[in-house]
């Protein structure tokens, strides 16, 4: 989960632009093809921090915001059942995106040059339907943020943070109109480092790469309040942590990224990078996570990833919404299927993000959550 | 002066019938009559005219005749219409119709042309412009004025315009036509040119004159003459 | 009616003047009235415009006191659930000679607020944010200062100098920002000084109960209203100036009234011969009577449009001048549009219109009632006017009577006022044309002794052309009469604010902080300011003074706290209370003292309580005193420091008041006080009281230009109604003075006759209009300025007044003389002898 995150808030950054303006305009495809163009190469980077070389994560600092990088974000996803086996998929995502790469001398609280976008989704599998929020913020003034002692990142009353210090467990409260979250998040496994020791090349140009590290499996219970009923919930998250100044390159158009829990204890991770020319870039790849948190990167052709299935959504995007992934290394054969095809993210960005089960041999073997951008 | 025609038989009803009519005006605090119970009548087709002295009621009664006074006593008939009890409006509507009127002054509009002048009253009473330009045309030939059909009054003589205003009063063939000193304004020679018209369109017409005259000649081209004097009319009658 | 309407207009072809001045009296009216129309309307939408290009789609607003709203406030309140809040500072700054509102935004958070945000986007925004020195303006605004996008400029901020850069334009027409410049929240609140603070939180609140929780979250002193009462509330501030603008444009379409009266009639008399003939050819008199008034229409449409035509442009003139004066008096304002709606230009036509029958109402009466006789007979015309007379001057007393009735009447309306004041000139209109036919008559025998028969001749004809020189006297007494009495009132007003500046300006010298507006809190000094002041040896004692808005029940009132040095007490006039004991009050208890508009506004007496919002919340104080102050038309309310320590927390002080020892002379301890205050860390302002007197007088003469300029123009038309009345004379008159010239009287006789004549009626109606003048003014002071605005003034009549007033009267009917003179001199006799 990263190029896209790219694109993303490289989008982002100019539609909450024009958001400012139009109030509910959405932006059309060309809009979004012409901004993720943007995010790749045409704007200008000079004077933010690059991603050139793997560094060394220090914690809890690199549980806040690195402000010299243009983009970051807090990324959770996760599964839920409550006692009476109602299953709930939910997403909160913090997105950091830099307006220059330095803060402005002002002695006003309000001065800033950081804006943040929040997401918060909830999948209601057995109920009437996806639901998806937005918010934006500029970085300043207690408005939103992300600070340690306590931990906590926010955007206005959506928060992630530790319940004290700046260790785990972390609560998540997000709440807007009938829908509410309210979860403790515990780890069960250690952060693993995506890429090269946590910086995650994506394009063939130095410096076109993120930092990136996941905690992949969190212990997750609390409470889901929707359409004036609150549930008593329980089940797996996962997060990720990102941040980068650039990464698409010119000839690659979206991603399809997946999280998998599989339940003999093993976790999954792997993206494809698509290209304009309809093919896979090389670059794509995936990580395997041991249940002790052992941990291996999955090169491009370690893995097939076939598409069984699309679904075309009211906005006039067809997906895939089942697939086959064969990890060759692993000897595994998965099957992964859309809880429900309807979990697109119609808002000022438009992608799909949505929860997935996961069968071996037309048996339950996990469950997950999967991305797909620029479709 | 050509022999008159014959009028038409008397014992047919008047057109014009005056009963007992009196008229006073208030002067300061003096209480002037200017016609004692006058009557009098006049059959259509026939030329009367009015003489007396200056201030002898001849304008008053002309005014009387016309609908424009009323009278404080007596009454009016015209073609067999009661002037008298009329309103204003009723008067006026009369007058429009039943009426022509010639001037000592002419009043001929100044800012229409002759033919235009000789076209209000038919306008007034509804004729169709087609008729009106042809009859404005057959009128104006018979005063010999066809030429000066688009000039302007003020650039007419005298006499051009009293024959003008003549033919005006008789353009929507009123039953009465009312004449007021007509030559009055004129000098001699055209006012006996102006005399002797009048005649002729009057008989040629069939139309019914009354007028107000000082002058002999005038007074001789009528059937009969009213002499005002008191209040009274002395009736002379001229035919034969 | 074909040949009827061809011998009309071929009429009219031939003596054009009369008719024309029919057009132009409609005209001129019609200007007046549609010129203050647009001027006002367009000032008024222009406001209404740019407010709501400020406030948005805001339902609500949270305000502060006087020291605005914690900053900290808006992120409680986001957290609390209300999202669709935006934070805003505003401010004004002075650039290129013109007036802006600075207007902090977070464009984060505007989004469901202002929709000229739609031209935010792409990196512009992002530079808004980011640059401090980056502020936006609309393509139009910026094309009007000569600026591009990238440009750097100078912004004067309460007498600081900042340089900003034009980061990007809006790309909207919308000319509600024509006057606003954007930032972004942060650099605005650096520019305009207001670190840590809001100006307002604007919000849109989806039910009460949202409106329920949202109080019970506010600090003490922070309010919540609704956006449009508040807006109203400052729309209304500048209500009666333009209620005062617009009945001097129906004076002068009162006037423009006489005017077409008079040609109207003028043009049934001269025609009565042949509208008789008509008559005589049965025509019925209702038929003379719409013929008649079809003219009148004619006319009156001819000449409303035209009248539109000349309106919108005397209104741009207007217009320019009502916006300095709004701005000067109320709010900034910044008017690029003439606002000409279908509505102003139905109301002028309609007007016009409307004017024009009723003028002609009593000509085609006249019309109607002609006889047939007068074809065959010569009358006189002027019989009926003489025979009118008694009536004119029933219907005039009745008229002026039930005007003084309503002068009397108890109430506060303006438009009552207006009413009264209308009837009185009405009725006082009415009794002219006897009153000058009296004095015609009375001053024959003097002409005649002075000038001789030519003299003679001169008041006779007044007297004998009564339907025509009647009308226009009146006319022409009108307008000078509105300028005597408007004269009388604006200089009543002057000297008394004149004296009240010299009571009230106790000090020799006051310091003070630049930049006092109507929008954002006030500045204040900085804090050392006073201590240095007061260490100069020439300096005796010092007072404060800080001037705010505060909320209030009735709405936002403005409170003055002062720190009073000894002196201070004696720069009050009190119109209620006891002046010796307020002040003891004022330092100890709850009280305050408040000024004539306010106690006016509010119908507040002595001992009423007047409840105020603290920082402790609602507070009642008892008012100890009605005084009188004329700075502002909305009312003061005048506090003691202690007390406003008491309950506000906002311990600035925006001006001192400084009083040298005796003997010390005063432009030495000018130069030591601006010495004392040069390097303080904000510039401060030093101002003798002779300065600020000379500058306070100059805004009074400019706000009141705009009323100097209506009266000539009411003028003027009276001047075409003299010079249209006597060519009217002249021209009925042509055949007696061809007579008379036939007789041996020489040109220059003649033109004299006829100079004397216009003086004649010129001093009938300079003499006339005194009267009526101070009547006006009267009026004007005790009720129109009363009911506008709560002042008291003495009335002052100077001499000046009345004397302008009648050479007024004098030169424009010697000047509309000139040329009837000039042709009776010119007319050869035979020409006019041979007519009819």
């Amino acid at each position: 989960m990263m190029i896209r995150r790219w694109s993303v808030v490289g989008v982002t950054l100019l539609t909450v632009l024009w958001l400012m303006g139009c109030g509910e305009g959405q932006p059309d495809r060309e809009d979004d093809t012409l901004a993720v163009s943007q995010a790749l190469g045409g704007d200008d980077m000079e004077g933010y921090a690059r991603a050139v070389e793997p560094r060394e994560f220090r914690f809890p600092q690199d549980h806040v915001a690195h402000p010299e990088y243009r983009n970051e974000w807090w990324y959770v996803t996760g599964n839920l059942d409550d006692a009476e086996g109602r299953r709930f998929g939910f997403q909160i995502t913090f997105f950091r995106f830099a307006l220059s790469p330095t803060p402005p001398e002002s002695e006003s609280t309000w001065a800033t040059n950081q804006g943040w976008m929040a997401h918060l989704a909830v999948t209601d599998v057995n109920g009437d339907r996806h639901r998806a929020l937005e918010r934006f913020s500029r970085g300043a003034a207690g408005l939103a943020g992300a600070e340690l002692d306590p931990f906590r990142v926010w955007l206005d009353d959506w928060e992630l943070g530790a319940e004290a210090g700046n260790d785990f467990p972390w609560r998540l409260v997000a709440a807007e109109g009938d829908l509410a979250l309210d979860l403790r998040l515990e780890p069960l496994k250690d952060k693993v480092f995506q890429g090269d020791r946590g910086l995650s090349q994506k394009s063939p140009e130095p410096g076109n790469a993120s930092y990136y590290f996941s905690m992949t499996r969190l212990d997750t219970e609390g409470t889901l309040s929707l359409g004036g009923r609150e549930y008593s919930v329980s089940g797996l998250s996962w997060m990720d942590r990102e941040w980068s100044t650039s990464v698409l390159g010119e000839s690659q158009v979206g991603w399809d990224w997946f999280s998998l829990q599989l339940d003999d204890g093993h976790d999954v991770m792997v993206y494809e990078l698509r290209l304009e020319d309809g093919g896979v870039d090389p670059l794509s790849k995936g990580l395997w996570v041991e249940p002790d948190s052992q941990h291996q990167v999955i090169p491009h052709d370690a893995f097939e990833l076939q598409v069984l299935r699309t679904w075309t959504s009211p906005a006039g995007s067809t997906y895939p919404v089942a697939w086959r992934l064969r990890l060759l290394e692993q000897e595994r054969d998965l099957e992964i299927r859309a809880v429900r095809e309807d979990q697109e993210m119609d808002l000022t960005v438009r992608y799909w993000e949505g929860a997935v089960d996961v069968f071996e041999a037309g048996e339950p073997a996990g469950r997950g959550f999967v991305e797909m951008t620029a479709y | 002066m050509d022999t008159p025609t014959q009028p038409q038989a008397k014992t047919s009803p008047p057109l014009l019938q005056l009963t007992q009519v009196s008229k006073h005006y208030t002067e300061g605090h003096q209480r002037r009559t200017v016609l004692d119970k006058v009557d009098a009548r006049v059959q259509a087709g026939e030329i009367v005219a009015l003489v007396g002295r200056s201030g002898s009621g001849k304008s008053t009664l002309l005014n009387l005749l016309a609908g424009i006074d009323r009278p404080d006593t007596g009454e009016i008939h015209v073609h067999a219409r009661r002037l008298d009890t009329m309103s204003e409006r009723e008067r006026t509507l009369f007058r429009r119709r039943e009426v022509g009127f010639v001037y000592q002054f002419f009043n001929l509009i100044p800012t229409l042309t002759v033919a235009e002048n000789v076209a209000l009253p038919m306008e007034l009473n509804g004729v169709g412009s087609r008729e009106r330009g042809e009859r404005v045309k057959h009128l104006l030939d018979l005063v010999e004025l066809g030429h000066r059909s688009q000039a302007f009054p003020d650039e007419l003589s005298g006499g051009e315009q009293q024959r003008v205003a003549m033919v005006r009063a008789m353009a929507h063939e009123p039953a009465l036509l009312l004449a007021d000193e007509p030559t009055g304004n004129l000098d001699a020679e055209t006012g006996a040119r102006i005399i002797s018209l009048l005649r002729d369109l009057v008989r040629d017409q069939g139309r019914t004159l009354v007028m107000v005259t000082h002058s002999q000649e005038m007074a001789a081209i009528a059937d009969r003459v009213w002499t005002l004097s008191e209040g009274h009319i002395t009736p002379t009658d001229n035919t034969p | 009616m074909t040949l009827l309407a061809k011998a009309l207009i071929r009429d009219h072809r031939k003596r054009p003047w009369n008719i024309l001045f029919s057009i132009l009296g409609v005209a001129l009216g019609v200007a007046i009235v549609v010129a203050v129309d647009i001027a006002n309307s367009s000032a008024s939408r222009a406001f209404e415009m740019s407010l709501e290009t400020v406030t948005g789609r805001a339902t609500h607003q949270v305000l502060g006191g006087p020291a605005g709203l914690d900053e900290t406030l808006y992120a409680q309140l986001r957290r609390q659930g209300f999202r669709e809040s935006a934070p805003v500072v505003e401010g004004h700054v002075q650039t290129r000679g013109e007036t802006f509102t600075l207007l902090g935004l977070e464009p984060f958070a505007e989004a469901p607020f202002r929709d000229y945000a739609d031209g935010i986007r792409g990196e512009g925004v992002s530079a808004l944010v980011t640059d401090v020195d980056a502020v936006m303006l609309s393509a139009r605004t910026a094309a009007r200062l000569d600026l591009e996008s990238g440009d750097r400029f100078t912004l004067s901020i309460r007498g600081r100098e900042e340089t900003v850069t034009l980061r990007s334009v809006l790309d909207t027409d919308e000319p509600g920002l024509d006057g606003i410049m954007l930032a972004d929240i942060a650099h605005a609140q650096v520019l305009l000084q207001r670190l840590g603070q809001l100006d307002r939180i604007d919000l849109i609140l989806p039910d009460d109960q949202a409106l329920e929780r949202l109080r019970t979250l506010l600090p003490e002193g922070a309010e919540v209203m609704a956006t449009q009462s508040r807006n109203e509330a400052t729309l209304q501030m500048s209500r009666a100036f333009h209620i005062n603008l617009t009945a001097m444009s129906l004076l002068a379409l009162l006037v423009g009234t006489f005017l077409i009266y008079n040609t109207m009639i003028f043009s049934v008399l001269r025609r009565r011969r042949l509208l008789a003939t008509l008559r005589m050819q049965g025509m019925t008199g209702a038929e003379l009577f719409r013929l008649v008034m079809t003219e009148a229409l004619l006319v009156g449409l001819v000449g409303s449009v035209l009248g539109l035509l000349a309106g919108t442009l005397i209104g741009q003139f207007l217009l320019q001048m009502v916006t300095r004066t709004v701005s000067d008096m109320y709010f900034v304002l910044t008017v690029t549009e003439l606002h000409l709606t279908l509505w102003v230009v139905l109301k002028g036509l309609l007007l016009g219109i409307a004017a024009t029958l009723a003028a002609a109402l009593g000509p085609a009466w006249e019309a109607a009632r002609i006889s047939p006789r007068d074809a065959l007979s010569r009358s006189t015309l002027e019989r009926g006017v003489g025979r009118l007379m008694p009536w004119l001057i029933g219907a005039g007393l009745i008229l002026m009577g039930l005007g003084w009735i309503l002068v009397q009447w108890p109430s506060q309306s303006l438009l009552l006022g207006f009413a009264a004041l209308f009837l009185l000139i009405l009725g006082y209109a009415l009794l002219i044309p006897p009153a000058l036919l009296m004095l015609a008559r009375s001053l024959t025998g003097p002409m005649g002794a002075t000038f001789g028969a030519v003299g003679r001749l001169s008041a006779r004809g007044v007297s004998a052309g009564m339907s025509r020189a009647g009308p226009a006297t009146a006319a022409l007494a009108l307008a000078v009469s509105a300028t005597i009495g408007v004269g009388v009132m604006v200089e009543s007003f002057r000297t008394t604010v004149d004296v009240w500046l010299g009571q009230t300006l106790q000090s020799d010298v006051y310091v003070s902080a630049p930049g006092r507006s109507g929008v954002g809190v006030n500045p204040t000094l900085p804090d050392d300011a006073r201590s240095r002041v007061e260490a100069l040896e020439a300096v005796e004692t010092v007072s404060t003074a800080r001037r705010v808005h505060v909320h209030s029940p009735q709405g936002t009132v403005e409170v003055m706290a002062v720190d009073p040095a000894p002196r201070t007490p004696e720069g009050y006039r009190y119109r209620a209370g006891d002046g010796a004991t307020a002040w003891q009050a004022l330092e100890n208890q709850d009280a305050v003292l408040i000024s004539e508009p306010l106690a006016w506004r509010l119908s507040l007496g002595l001992n009423d309580t007047l409840t105020l919002r603290t920082d402790r919340g609602p507070r009642e104080f008892t008012i100890v005193g009605v005084v009188q102050e004329y700075g502002s038309d909305r009312g003061l309310v005048t506090v003691h420091r202690a007390l406003y320590d008491r309950y506000w927390d906002d311990p600035g002080v925006a001006s001192l008041g400084i009083y040298l020892r005796d003997g010390i002379a005063l432009d030495p301890a000018l130069e030591d006080i601006r010495a004392a205050v040069a390097d303080l860390e904000a510039p401060v302002l030093v101002t003798a009281s002779g300065e600020i007197r000379e500058m306070s007088m100059d805004i009074f003469d400019r706000t009141f230009a705009i009323t100097h300029i209506l009266r000539l123009l009411t003028v003027g038309v009276a001047f075409i109604g003299i010079l249209s009345a006597l060519m009217a004379l002249q021209m009925e008159r042509s055949k007696e003075n061809a007579v008379l010239r036939a007789t041996g009287v020489t040109p220059g006789e003649l033109g004299g006759m006829v100079a004397l004549q216009s003086g004649l009626l010129g001093l009938a109606a300079g003499l006339l209009a005194m009267p009526l003048g101070l009547l006006m003014s009267q009026v004007l002071i005790e009720v129109i300025n009363l009911r506008s605005f709560g002042w008291s003034m003495q009335h002052d009549v100077s001499p000046r007044v009345l004397m302008e007033g009648l050479w007024l009267a004098l030169l424009a009917a010697l000047l509309a003389g000139i040329y009837p003179g000039l042709r009776m001199a010119r007319a050869r006799p035979a020409e006019h002898l041979r007519e009819e």
